[in-house]
């Protein structure tokens, strides 16, 4: 009898210290928000332009013209846009009206034909931007020979 | 004013904890000002491997100059690098003002074309009394 109640006893105490610890949880919440943002990458800045045949048209469309190209990436909900040139240069000979176009299209995550106005990049992504510039002379006026410039700024908003 | 500011500063700050490769950041926010101003702290960001100077301005809705304070508003920012800019607004008598905040890349010269990058964040500034 004595050797049943120790043993029960030990049994008790062995039970006591195989007793699990409470369980103890906690839980993490992570929050995060992502804003608008945009990043432009100019990849090509050596916009060129060449004369058409008819001397009417001076243009980075023109054969021998070159683009300039932007690299867009962003999260969404912006617009992309371009804005009239500045900073324009035309040699002293020429003294006749010049009407400037400047255009792009986008390429990538969104596709955007060409044109001038204003295009919302409502989702993520990455785009090239191609960007193209045109002068116009009408009637009789033709471009003169010399140095042309101009700036073209992308804006991203 | 300083208290008023510091309000903005601090929200803005949380919210535009600048990193690399972004050409500014936020581009959004909304403040609200017990002055005759007010304030918005932006980062804008250098995503080239190069140094490249970049110019700060403030333009209305319709991209019309802002007569606004900006410190720093033109200067030199290392390959990936992010520094903070303090652009100070003034109400002009009105109860709220939107305004364009823009970030500019200046071109690389000697191109016959030259592409300039602009970032603009839409900011809205509220008076409060």
């Amino acid at each position: 009898m004595k050797y049943c109640i120790l043993t029960a006893g030990l049994a008790v105490a062995a039970c006591s210290i195989a007793q699990p610890a409470l369980a103890a949880t906690g839980n993490v919440t992570f929050n995060g928000t992502v804003a608008a943002i945009c990043t432009l990458v100019v990849t090509n800045g050596s916009g060129t332009m060449t004369v058409s045949p008819d001397l009417q048209s001076l243009s980075s469309h023109n054969a021998g013209g070159v683009a300039g190209t932007i690299t867009a990436t962003t999260t969404g909900n912006v617009a992309i846009s371009i804005g009239a040139p500045t900073a324009i240069t035309v040699p002293p000979a020429d003294v006749t009206p010049i009407t400037w176009a400047p255009t792009y299209s986008v390429a990538g995550a969104h596709t955007v034909a060409e044109t001038g106005a204003s295009s919302n990049l409502s989702t993520p992504g990455v785009d090239t931007v191609t960007v193209h510039l045109t002068g116009t002379k009408t009637g009789s006026d033709i471009f003169a020979a010399g140095n042309y410039s101009a700036t073209v700024t992308v804006t991203c908003q | 004013m300083l208290r008023s500011l510091a309000i903005p500063f601090l929200g803005m700050g949380l919210a535009a904890s600048p990193a690399s490769a972004q050409s500014m950041s936020p581009m959004r926010g909304e403040v609200t000002s017990f002055t005759d101003a007010f304030a918005v702290r932006v980062f804008p960001s250098n995503p080239y491997n190069k140094k490249i100077r970049i110019d700060v301005r403030v333009y209305d809705q319709n991209f019309q100059p802002v007569d606004a304070k900006i410190a720093p508003d033109s200067f030199m920012l290392g390959a990936e690098a992010s520094r903070p800019v303090l652009v100070v607004v003034p109400f002009d008598g009105n109860n709220e003002r939107k305004v364009r905040i823009c970030t500019e890349s200046v071109p690389f010269p000697n191109e016959q074309t030259q592409i300039k990058a602009q970032i603009c964040g839409k900011f809205l500034g509220q008076r409060r009394f």
